[in-house]
């Protein structure tokens, strides 16, 4: 590793967190105005994490948080590796280090929303896995690589040959940001659906770390759909900026759904949409 | 390098060894046992260290081997069929006189051992198989030990019958070596044989209604793949081909070959490995004592149906028949992951996953590319030592809590705190990151990335699979802070020795992956392919399309575990206020906090109780078995069809 | 250090998260501290929010009066909130037991069980004078307290439990 690389892997690391929150705050502003109110400033997820980060530890296992830790750890090696450009399906199998702790922790505590919010958060996980793994495949379909850096080589957006596998990504990306409708296992802004369901017995500084280990994956999956415009910084920064404006107003719009809806619902709308694209591609190729 | 005596070793010592198991004198026994399993293992060690060589042995105790192993196999088949007799089941006895009469007529008419090459042949992969047999399964026999004792106790038997059952578990560590180095099909076939008894005597070990009736639903499955096994011998001899598994493989006369007895003989793995629709015998053989399971049925038996399958994946290579097996596979895979989310019985949920990982085995085999058919291999190994490992676990918690549902399994760690955290870390092992199974998943998929419907099938059902393990994970951690000292666990020796073994090898292979690669998996597939080869350099795997970083990561998880650890350790908690007890409304007794559930009205105690989503109604074993054995049936058509 | 303690005051004022318990209000005041949350009054501006776990909150706003039931409820939620924390009693009945007072079956104000820091009279009380209350609460919540003492609020639970399994030999027979 150069040292180029490695500065830019430094500076992916400190940066992630600041970008996630930012958005955080953008997000929380944007919704307020779409609700007519003038909503918290934009660096409110910063004093909310930083005030956290000051309470006091409370401990109802030990495993619990040991499992914050290994989410925090998980999250940041992403966020390195896509820095290095390494393997993208190799980046979301060590995501998935992180999320399953996550779970985990929270069904190490007995107490029933926590279990809930675990049990619901799997059914997230096996919605939103199969679709990015799916994506991945679709992205080595096109530019014939799994490795990131073959994949910024591609000579053209990528976005232009997978119109319908970047909509299946948005899926998982809704999911990941803790939106209605998928928000069933914690929600980003209904604080008091299932007593905050998967995060209910995370508190005080464990809590801010959860949140800053979810910039991160946020920021990850963001630089993920950066990858379907990659070839100029102007597409680029259209294409994320009008994902996440049409995440806000979809999660401003939606209700909440069930997990049965939302796992076949998902299921059956992404992997047609995938089918459909990749036959797309075979017919280009002819 | 003494090597064919380290081969003889290895698959006569367990025979002789498993004879003198039958004498009831339990120190003898015991010595024995581990006697047999520290030779074989060294013998296993020392293997390594020759190159490929193939040998025909002249003589075996001053007799012709050939004879021998033909008499053997006739012996062999008409003791199945006395127990198919026995039995009165029609079905047994006829597949058993499908077998007799091809194999006489082979014998008799067909000059089997015309041109034929070395009778037993070693390289790499039957080395990594035979490590694998000699080691994890001694480990398991080890662990036998103990168990039985316990269990013979818990039956209140009168008279032991672990004599028998040592007997068997002994008997097919030799048989299981047999048949990986075996290059004479008809050494293979008899080996196969061998192995089919052994695991009808050991399912119906314990001798009640069910496990008479699971045994012989496993003896026809397996018969079955031996009547193909048959069938695919006499094929060979009639297109004049040696019956010499190398020959059959190589290049030249790949090409020349018809497919109808390579499908055969895939056929007859499938059955060996549980494939869907033949699951059922699998998860039926879940009713045998715990280290048959494991050793059987998760981490060797059933891995010599896709040894075979892997075995002749260069000589179906780049056909239809090729892309059917990769299809066959997947299905599996997704429909036995499937099946696991559905259960709560913790050793249904083992044997489904190892249907499932034999699954993705057979698709990688399917596949066949380099990449996958290296996924194929590894696989084999890191599944094998974390599986035993959950089997051995499982099978201490369930002598220990009674139980084997998942959901009695809730707040382990208290209990059993060593046994759990060995459980964690083999499930850990078997479906995160670093580690060995799930680099192999990652190879399989980026080899399958071109056959769409594969890979869907295998997004979902590794999705699937984490799932179930994931909660499985974690229940058993769920716990409070305990307000007072729990008792520490005690394990008896060969309890505690198996288990660190395995923990311990689970992770350090992981790591070793690279080495273990370049070292065992590379010679053999250098043999047949020449492109599109994983080469592992500093810790990374990588080829044309992919790179896996196993050092970085395994040194990042490794600091992160370190730091994790000490951020969680008791000692940075200790103000008071630091303790509280989980969120029930604020109604939770703070005298007790061990007690889960809550004052309710009238200050009367309510449990409460969660658990897990089965989706009983959507996905459960009754409503869709029937089902995907008739997708499977259809793929299993096709799949025979593509091989005209 | 002076930055970073600088920085978490800040953050601390800025953030503060609200549990509303009702021990038992006629909702009055309830339907007033959600007004808060409505675009009129909109208190996200000056990032509070309506979290509904102890284990998240830093104010916890009651509502409503003690009785022997739900006192060891409340209790229960304020121990499991993770210091630093403070209290807001809501309305006539969370300050002091408002006109049930002398009921039978009512300890009093919220005072009773756990420390109160802010007391926001008003029957209901006034969304601004809630909001005001947070304010004032947010001064407490500057600096951690010195290591609580929960003694006397254990002795008064004690002699709440007392009252309420004496309730029979209390009442009027005949």
């Amino acid at each position: 590793m150069d040292f180029k690389t490695f500065s830019f892997v430094i500076l992916a690391v400190i940066l992630a967190p600041f970008a996630g929150g930012l958005l955080a705050g953008i997000d929380r502003r944007l919704t307020a105005w779409f609700q007519g109110r003038s909503g918290p400033p934009i660096l409110q997820p910063f004093y909310d994490v930083i005030k956290l980060l000051g309470k006091d530890r409370q401990v109802v296992n030990y495993w619990q948080i040991f499992c914050v830790h290994i989410y925090l750890i998980s999250s940041v090696l992403c966020v390195a590796l896509f820095a290095m450009q390494a393997d993208l399906l190799m980046i979301f199998f060590v995501m998935t280090i992180g999320a399953v702790f996550m779970v985990v922790g929270a069904m190490a505590v007995p107490s029933p929303y926590s279990q809930l919010g675990a049990q619901r958060e799997l059914i997230q996980m096996l919605t939103y896995e199969p679709l990015l793994i799916i994506v991945f495949v679709g992205i080595y379909l096109v530019t014939g690589s799994f490795k990131i850096d073959d994949i910024l080589s591609y000579e053209r957006p990528i976005f232009l040959m997978l119109p319908l596998l970047y909509l299946v990504l948005t899926f998982a990306l809704t999911i990941k940001l803790r939106k209605s409708p998928f928000d069933i296992s914690t929600s980003h802004h209904a604080h008091q659906e299932v007593v905050r369901g998967v995060l209910t017995e995370y508190s005080g500084p464990y809590l801010a770390i959860l949140e800053i280990a979810h910039w991160y994956e946020i920021v990850l999956i963001l630089a993920i759909c950066g990858l379907f415009w990659s070839t100029s910084w102007i597409g680029l920064v259209l294409l994320l900026a009008l994902t996440y404006m049409a995440e806000i107003v979809i999660d401003n719009v939606t209700p909440r759904m069930t997990w049965k809806w939302m796992l076949t619902y998902v299921w059956a709308v992404g992997i047609s949409l995938s089918f459909f694209n990749m036959a797309l591609l075979y017919a280009n190729s002819f | 390098m003494l090597a064919p005596q380290m081969l003889g070793i290895s698959i006569i010592l367990p025979f002789i060894a498993a004879a003198l198991c039958l004498i009831n004198v339990p120190t003898l026994r015991s010595a024995l046992v581990i006697g047999t399993g520290v030779v074989v293992s060294l013998a296993s060690l020392l293997l390594v260290q020759s190159g490929t060589f193939s040998l025909t042995p002249e003589s075996i105790l001053g007799i012709n081997p050939d004879g021998l192993i033909a008499v053997l196999d006739f012996a062999l088949l008409f003791v199945i069929l006395g127990i198919a007799y026995r039995l009165k089941n029609k079905l047994i006895a006829g597949l058993t006189l499908l077998q007799i009469v091809p194999l006489a007529v082979l014998e008799l008419f067909m000059n089997p051992g015309e041109n034929m090459g070395p009778a037993l042949y070693v390289d790499q992969f039957s080395m990594i198989m035979c490590m694998v047999i000699s080691i994890v399964g001694s480990l398991i026999c080890l662990y036998g030990l103990p168990y039985m004792r316990e269990h013979e106790h818990h039956l209140k038997l009168e008279k032991s019958k672990q004599g028998r059952f040592f007997f068997f578990m002994v008997l097919f560590l030799g048989a299981m070596n047999g048949l990986v180095f075996s290059n004479n099909l008809l050494w293979l076939y008899f080996f196969w044989e061998v192995t089919t008894l052994c695991s009808f005597m050991l399912i119906k070990h314990d001798g009640t209604e069910i496990a008479v009736k699971n045994a012989t639903r496993a003896l026809w499955m397996n018969m079955l793949g031996g009547v193909a096994f048959v069938f695919a011998l006499i094929i060979f001899r009639s297109q004049g081909l040696p019956l010499s598994l190398q020959e059959i493989i190589t290049a030249e006369s790949a090409s020349k070959l018809a497919l109808l007895p390579v499908g055969l003989l895939c056929f007859a793995g499938f059955t060996k490995a549980a494939q869907m629709p033949f699951q059922s015998w699998l998860c039926g053989a879940m009713v045998a004592p715990t280290p048959i399971s494991a050793l059987l049925h998760s981490s060797t038996m059933v891995k010599a149906g896709v040894y075979l399958v892997i075995r002749l994946a260069p000589a179906f290579a780049g056909t239809l028949f090729s892309n059917y097996v990769a299809l066959f596979g997947a299905f599996t895979f997704l429909a036995a992951a499937v099946l696991a989310l559905s259960q709560s019985n913790g050793k249904k949920i083992l044997a489904y996953s190892t249907i499932s990982n034999l699954g993705m085995i057979v698709a990688c085999a399917g596949i066949n590319t380099p990449a996958a058919i290296s996924a194929a291999v590894l696989l084999i190994v890191f599944h094998a030592i974390s599986k035993a490992l959950m089997f051995l676990c499982v099978g201490s918690i369930e002598q220990k809590i009674g139980s084997r549902d998942i959901e009695d399994m809730r707040g382990l760690v208290d209990i059993m705190p060593r046994t759990t955290m060995m459980a964690a870390l083999g499930m850990v092992t078997l479906f995160l990151p670093p580690f060995g199974a799930l680099l192999s998943k990652w190879m399989a998929v980026e080899a399958s990335a071109h056959l769409p419907l594969v890979v869907i099938m295998l997004a979902l059902g590794s999705a699937l699979t984490m799932v179930f393990w994931g909660r499985w994970l974690g229940m058993i951690m769920t716990s409070v802070v305990p307000d007072k000292v729990l008792p520490t666990e005690r394990m008896p020796l060969f309890f505690s020795v198996p288990l660190w073994t395995l923990a311990v090898s689970a992770v350090v292979i992981s790591f070793t992956a690279p080495g273990l690669y370049t070292s065992m998996v590379l010679p053999v597939l250098e043999r047949f392919y020449s492109a599109d080869l994983y080469t592992a350099a500093r810790g990374v795997i990588s080829n044309n399309i992919g790179m896996f970083a196993i050092y970085p990561v395994f040194v990042v998880m490794a600091l992160g575990v370190i730091y994790a650890v000490r951020a969680s350790s008791a000692k940075r908690f200790f103000r008071r206020g630091d303790y509280v007890t989980p969120y029930v409304c604020g109604l939770q007794d703070p005298a007790d906090p061990r007690r889960l559930g809550f004052k309710g009205p009238l200050g009367v105690w309510s449990e409460f109780k969660t658990t897990n989503y089965y989706m009983e109604n959507i996905i459960g074993e009754s409503r869709i078995t029937g089902w995907i054995n008739l997708i499977a049936i259809g793929i299993l058509i096709i799949l025979l069809a593509g091989v005209f | 250090m002076g930055f970073f303690q600088e920085l978490l005051h800040k953050s601390r004022m800025k953030s503060p998260w609200l549990i509303h318990f009702d021990c038992g209000s006629c909702n009055g005041c309830d339907i007033e501290v959600l007004a808060c949350l409505t675009p009129v009054y909109d208190v996200e501006r000056f990032g509070v929010l309506n979290i509904g776990n102890p284990k998240h909150a830093d104010i916890l706003v009651v509502s409503g009066t003690v009785n022997p039931r739900n006192a060891k409820v409340l209790k229960n939620i304020y121990d499991q909130m993770p210091e630093p924390k403070a209290v807001i009693a809501i309305g006539a009945c969370g300050t002091s037991g408002g006109v049930f007072r002398e009921a039978y079956n009512v300890l009093g104000g919220v005072d009773k069980v756990i420390p109160v820091d802010v007391y926001v009279p008003g029957c209901p009380s006034k969304p601004e004078a809630i909001i005001d209350g947070v304010v004032l609460a947010l001064e407490k919540l500057k600096v951690r307290k010195p290591e609580k003492d929960t003694e006397p609020l254990v002795a008064d639970l004690k002699k709440a439990r007392e009252f309420y399994e004496n309730r029979e030999e209390r009442q009027v027979t005949g």
